[in-house]
């Protein structure tokens, strides 16, 4: 059973109207920054916190950010900017719009301490063109805060400047990639660039930037206070995962359950647990297939994903991602060839188009998929999408790549006889019960 | 930092720190399949068409976007690289009509070559291909955007090299599509440098389209005859017919572009202009004759005025576009008939610094210098239209921080940040340098008041560590153009920089050395009689006259036509037929243009470029040396049995070797200007209008960028005038009064009525000449 | 003896019955001789006779002007000239084979995407003045408009080979 639930990010959960300040402060918002900027906390000391912590990136690589934060100099002159990933964009997942929505002040603190870590006064929140709602939210929350005078220059007198923009996107899945994301914050089309260089060396407008997704900076004000029981909050974050996965995690469970939702909880529970939380599988159906980490990770079939636990090490073990955390449950009316041909849908329209492999290697897997969907496809085919697939990991300039191409080695690897069904029926199999 | 030593492909070379692996692999001739990347482009490395192998690296990796490091060991032909670069083929072919049959790009076209070594023989892919609907561009680049293969090489030259944005991506994934949005004439003056970066048939020429393959072309070398950079192009021809020009790759030149001008200006070779047979005129009527008879007809006539109206009636003038041998011989025929009347100034107005002037007029400097500038002073020169190329170099030097400022009579458009653009009348253009100059503590000797403008650009100037004036041809021919050259001397002197003079046409410093001014030699020796100058030649009529290479519309003087016209004997050297040419020659003896003959161009770096005939002269056509020796010969002059032009050109060369010329005289003193009264019309030749061959390129002229023959005014000058927009109003000069369209310019200075030159319609006004406005009725 | 042999040879002139032997084999012998211009022989679908340029079904002549076959020509005898036609396609405004100069070797044929210029059967065909050994394109063309049928049937026959 899962012991606790919404302690992070969703810790304000309960409150009537969580999003306003007085809500947010009641729980001890903004303690943490008003602590660092009275006490001109050492940054490495954050740092350090972060790191024993074992934050890892919410956003689907899971880099460590502390190690990340460490990238960025304080005292390094000129300019440097803080980045707050929002374009959440990969079908299944939902986590940052609720924290957006629910708590955006507890986000504005930890992108001020991020800002304070590395030195950057200017802050840019990257929201999604389709999250309206959301953006108003963090609009009226930044508005409270530089009331407040906890953003803006010379904050509260100890001569730090922050200051914070939110900035809604135009509704490019690519402009989630960090590099696709500056260009698109600077002006220009939403294209991934090249790296090496990284942002931290030449990031938004040529100058070094640290870049983290919602969650990762949303956690940063829980793991730097002090709990009451006088532990240390970086200690009791990581006691709350596992180790090397500390922390919380909101996982979007979407699909086949009854209670379909976000739902925050420490590393390392066990999927069934999860499963459960959600309320399980429908009725007089059995889980056949769940996509741990967002419609880029490779799917798992059931058998392998009852064992698992909901942390980055045991899915990765397994041949998949946690990636964003969204939890795609399918039962066994799913056909899983249709289920590619949708996510091929959407990465055929969101490829950016610059660099070849993908662009041309979208369209041509959506297109076989489509034909063997619509029963015109052959045995051959199968090979083909494989060979394509492989033929586009490794080769591009970003991981979109790799976002379709795995999917569909994994679903032939995992699901291979239904596609062989549908091109022998000519038609699909799972709904009638054929297959 | 030291170079240091990499691998590849089993071959230890060295590399320099900082550069790309696709450089080092270059400069060692081992080949790495590429479409995006290109020598003068940014990175982009989209096309993944060079991913190598690379020890220790997990992927394999772009070599155009891959830093070489020391001691990096690199397979490029290794399995796990070729599977990549045919991976990568696989895909760039898919989407690919392979329409090679009918693509202009056929045979030499980079998917075609890379494909034969890293294509299948047969494709995979079986679905229905991608087709994008084609753009109409304007008449010098078709399109064919299903070939596109996205490799964004003509996108980044827009904005890098030309610094105007006019073609980008649209739309994502598949749908990406190269294009210019809305459908419109490309207005670059460069634009022409797309077809050769396009690596596949997207982009190709449009006048050339489906005349000719790769194949069939024979390549010439030469030089390209439009501006004085002198770039270097290689002609093409087929059957001996000019079919294309394309640049020839100079880095101390043109680097490896070419203006469209250079480019497309061939177009003009074959209109139906060209005279095939020389001509002469009895009774007024023309009449085609042989060689033999029109030369004797030429001989005649000038023996004729000498006889009876005495050597000093007779004077000849030139266009800068004749070659150095040709107006070295053209000058000795005249001097040794004893007329010392010879220039090639006639755009010119202000002669009063010309024994000031060095051996030639010119850039004083390299062009590669121009790029290393940091403050930039541009004087009366519409610099893209003028030097295309140069001003691509002074956008280089702007975008590495040179700051750029511009005085002009009349407003221009820049392809990079201009800190100070000031469009004043020609009088407030001496009085905004005067300022400069007393910003700078010069001291004028007369009175100079410093404007917030000229004290800015002065700062500028003194803070620079290689400053460079350059001086346009609005300068040239501007009514106190040595006042503004001394201003302009004495500034760059404060500065510690230099003056660069922007002159018009591929030969003017050969001009000056072959002697073809009025006041000095060949090798520019003092002349022994001083002759007049071409301002003075069209003010008082002489009684025979000699026009090579120029019709009476490139030719800037008042009076030009009543003058010509009065002339008794008129001999012109040309390659066209043209109506006020007709209306005034007696003898018509067509010459080669700048293909069908041998020649030398000096250009502004004063670096002697010969160049050979690449194809047979048209019709009866002679080349222009050829005929003026025979010329000399039939006169029974001495000195005119030269073997080749080549012996011209050394005999010029021992000359100009041999002689130091003196120092040159002080520029004359410097005056107070008077304040601009009524109304100045300004002249300046079009891109496309400079000289007789671009006229008649049709794809040119088509191009838009001539702008439209009419009187621009300020908006508020108009409605002064109570004229309206698009109104026939009648422009009168003291001496003639023509009608024209009125358009309106807001970036006008008050008092200037711009009216383009270059046009038979305008020929008639002077430049820089007082002008009346009035509504015709 | 032998003498005897040969007087009696000599008298019945067996050498000549000999010779009528033959001569009488051949007298009742299925004859292969043809009567020419009349009579031909069968030809090969791959004969390389006179030259053709073909048309779609839609009247619209194949050439797009790629000049594969100019290039290909070994002999030289192929000259184009093209340029875009008024609808904007590439076409060619001179296609001429100078007969005098084919060595018949079947290139342009072979080299063409579009199965425009083909070799036909005809082999008899005679040039009385100069000039006229020139193949223009008009006369190609009709030559291909007349034999189309054989062209497409000899064309049919020997698919499986090309």
């Amino acid at each position: 059973m899962i012991e606790h639930q919404n302690l992070v990010c969703f810790r304000g959960l309960h409150l009537p109207e969580p999003w306003t300040m007085a809500a947010y402060e009641s729980i001890g918002g903004y303690k943490v920054w008003r602590k660092i900027l009275a006490e001109q906390t050492p940054a490495d000391q954050l740092i350090a916190d972060l790191k024993t912590a074992v934050l890892r990136g919410r956003g689907g690589a899971g880099f460590p950010t502390g190690l990340k934060w460490s990238f960025l100099q304080r005292n390094a002159p000129g300019q440097k900017y803080v980045l707050c990933n929002s374009d959440e964009g990969e079908p299944g997942t939902c986590k940052d719009r609720d924290i957006l929505r629910f708590n955006p002040h507890q986000l504005i603190e930890g992108m001020a301490i991020a800002g304070y870590v590395m030195g950057a006064t200017v802050g840019y929140n990257y929201i999604r063109g389709e999250f309206w709602e959301p953006f108003q939210r963090c609009e009226a929350a930044l508005a409270e805060a530089y009331a407040a005078g906890l953003l803006g220059k010379n904050i509260q007198g100890k001569g730090v400047d922050f200051d914070l923009y939110n900035h809604l996107g135009a509704g490019a899945y690519i402009c989630g990639e960090e590099t696709a994301l500056m260009e698109s914050l600077e002006g220009r089309k939403g294209q991934p660039r090249f790296k090496p260089p990284f942002p931290a060396n030449y990031g938004l407008y040529g100058r070094p930037t640290t870049i983290n997704n919602t969650e990762t900076f949303a956690s940063v004000p829980v793991i730097l206070a002090d709990r009451e029981d006088g532990q240390k909050g970086c200690d009791w974050f990581l006691n709350l995962g596992k180790p090397n996965n500390g922390g919380m995690k909101i996982f979007c469970v979407t699909g086949h359950v009854n209670r379909p939702g976000n739902y925050e909880i420490p590393l390392g529970t066990p999927f069934r647990d999860l499963l459960e939380l959600a309320g399980g599988v429908r009725e007089g159906h059995t889980l056949k297939a769940v996509i741990p980490g967002g419609s880029s990770a490779p799917v798992l079939p059931a058998a392998t994903m009852m064992e698992l636990t909901m942390d980055y090490d045991a899915i990765g073990k397994a041949g998949s991602m946690l990636g964003s955390g969204a939890v795609i449950v399918m039962d066994d009316t799913v056909c899983m060839v249709q289920i590619l041909t949708r996510l091929m849908d959407f990465y055929y329209e969101e490829s950016c188009g610059q660099c070849t492999p993908c662009r041309e290697g979208s369209g041509w897997v959506h297109r076989i998929l489509w034909r063997i969907l619509n029963g015109e496809g052959h045995i051959e085919q199968l090979e083909l999408l494989e060979s394509i697939s492989s033929k586009v990991i490794g080769h591009t300039i970003c991981v979109f790549g790799e976002a379709f191409a795995l999917p569909i080695l994994s679903f032939l690897k995992h699901f291979r006889q239904e596609f062989i069904d549908h091109i022998k029926l000519k038609r699909c199999g799972v709904a009638d019960g054929q297959v | 930092m030291d170079k240091f030593n990499i691998e590849i492909d089993g071959k230890t070379i060295e590399a320099d720190p900082g550069s790309m692996l696709i450089e080092a692999a270059d400069n060692n001739g081992i080949h790495i399949p590429r479409f995006c990347y290109h020598k003068k482009l940014s990175v982009a490395a989209n096309c993944r068409m060079c991913l190598v192998e690379v020890e220790k690296a997990p992927k394999p990796l772009p070599a155009c976007a891959t830093p070489v490091t020391a001691g990096m060991i690199v397979r490029t032909r290794s399995k796990k690289a070729l599977e990549a670069q045919r991976a990568v083929m696989e895909f760039l072919l898919i989407n690919h009509p392979l329409d090679c049959p009918i693509c202009d790009q056929g045979g030499e076209c980079e998917l075609q070559d890379v494909a034969m070594g890293y294509g299948k023989d047969l494709s995979r892919y079986t679905e229905g291909k991608r087709t994008v609907k084609d753009k109409n561009i304007g008449p010098l680049i078709s399109t064919e955007m299903t070939r596109c293969i996205q490799c964004t090489r003509c996108v980044r030259f827009g904005e890098e090299v030309a610094g105007f944005r006019e073609m980008g991506g649209m739309n994502r994934g598949e749908h990406l599509e190269i294009g210019t949005y809305l459908d419109h004439n490309l207005q670059s003056e460069v634009s022409g440098n797309i077809i050769d970066l396009c690596p596949v048939g997207a982009l190709t020429s449009k006048p050339f389209r489906f005349k000719a393959r790769a194949w069939e072309l024979q390549q010439r070398p030469s030089i390209a005859p439009h501006d004085a950079l002198g770039s270097n192009i290689n002609v093409h021809l087929r059957r001996g017919e000019v079919m294309r020009v394309v640049p020839r790759d100079n880095e101390s030149i043109n680097e490896t572009w070419l203006s469209d001008r250079d480019r497309f200006a061939y177009t003009g070779l074959n209109s139906d202009d060209r005279l095939m047979q020389p001509m002469i005129k009895r009774k007024g009527v023309w009449e085609t004759v042989d060689w033999s008879l029109a030369l004797e007809q030429a001989a005649i006539g000038l023996k004729e005025i000498i006889n009876l109206e005495g050597a000093d009636e007779l004077a000849a003038l030139a266009s800068t576009q004749s070659t150095l041998e040709e107006l070295y011989l053209l000058q000795k025929i005249m001097r040794c008939l004893g007329s010392p009347h010879v220039d090639h100034r006639v755009r010119q107005i202000d002669f009063s610094c010309q024994d000031a002037m060095p051996l030639f007029p010119g850039l004083y400097q390299s062009i590669e210098q121009i790029e290393h500038a940091d403050q930039i002073l541009i004087l009366g020169s519409n610099i893209h239209h003028d030097m295309p190329l140069l001003a691509l170099r002074i956008r280089k030097a702007q975008v590495h921080g040179a700051k750029v400022h511009a005085i002009n009579p009349l407003p221009f458009t820049y392809h990079f940040d201009v800190q100070h653009d000031c469009v004043c009348d020609p009088q407030d253009m001496i009085i905004l340098l005067m300022g400069i100059a007393a910003a700078l503590n010069i001291s004028l000797g007369v009175e100079a008041s410093i404007s917030d403008t000229a004290k800015a650009i002065a700062t500028d100037l003194q803070s620079g560590k290689r400053v460079t004036i350059l001086l346009g041809v609005l300068v040239e021919h501007h009514p106190q153009s040595s006042l503004i050259r001394h201003l302009a001397k004495l500034i760059a002197d404060q500065c510690l920089g230099q003056v660069g003079l922007l002159t018009e046409g591929p030969n003017a410093a050969g001009a000056w050395l072959a002697g073809m001014v009025p006041h000095r030699q060949a090798a520019g020796k003092k002349a022994n009689k001083m002759g007049q100058d071409a301002a003075q030649l069209c003010e008082t009529p002489k009684k025979g006259y000699v026009l090579f290479n120029l019709e009476p519309l490139d030719i800037g003087q008042t009076n030009v036509m009543q003058t010509l016209k009065a002339a008794k004997f008129v001999i012109a050297l040309t390659s066209f037929k043209q109506a006020d040419l007709l209306d005034v020659a007696d003898v018509i003896l067509p010459i080669a243009p700048f293909t069908e003959t041998v020649g030398t161009f000096v250009n502004l770096t004063g670096l002697w470029q010969s160049f050979t005939a690449v194809s047979k002269p048209f019709g009866e056509v002679r080349p222009g040396w050829k005929v003026l020796r025979v010329l000399g010969n039939l006169l029974e002059l001495p000195g005119f049995d030269y073997e080749d032009a080549f012996a011209i050109r050394d005999e010029l060369k021992a000359q100009v070797d041999a002689f130091t010329p003196d120092a040159p005289a002080p520029l004359p003193a410097i005056t107070k200007p008077s304040a601009q009264e009524g109304l100045v019309r300004v002249g300046h030749w079009p891109i496309y209008r400079g000289d007789p061959l671009v006229r008649r390129a049709q794809p040119l002229q088509d191009s838009g960028l001539n702008g439209s023959v009419a009187a621009f005014v300020h908006p508020a000058l108009a409605v002064r005038l109570k004229l309206t927009v698009g109104q026939h109003v009648i422009v009168q000069q003291s001496h003639a009064h023509i009608q024209l369209p009125l358009q309106v310019d807001e970036r006008l200075p008050m008092n200037v009525v711009y009216i383009p030159a270059g046009y038979s319609e305008t020929a008639i006004l002077a430049d820089y000449a007082a002008v009346i406005l009035g509504a015709a009725t | 003896m032998k003498a005897v042999k040969k007087f009696f040879k000599t008298f019945f002139l067996w050498e000549l019955l000999l010779g009528l032997k033959l001569t009488g084999r051949y007298f009742f012998v299925r004859k292969i001789t043809l009567q020419y211009p009349e009579e031909k022989t069968p030809t090969s679908p791959r004969f390389r006779g006179l030259h053709a340029l073909r048309r779609y079904p839609n009247g619209e002549e194949r050439c797009i002007a790629c000049k594969l076959c100019e290039a290909v020509c070994p002999a030289l005898a192929i000259t184009i000239e093209a340029e875009p036609r008024e609808d904007g396609s590439r076409r060619t405004t001179l296609y001429e084979i100078d007969l005098f100069k084919c060595i018949y070797c079947g290139f342009c044929e072979e080299s063409c995407p579009v199965d425009s210029i083909v070799e036909t059967g005809l082999a008899d065909y005679h040039f009385e003045k100069r000039g006229e050994n020139i193949m223009t394109k008009q006369k190609l063309l009709a030559i291909g408009d007349r034999y189309e049928p054989e062209i497409a049937a000899a064309r049919r026959e020997d698919k499986e080979y090309r």
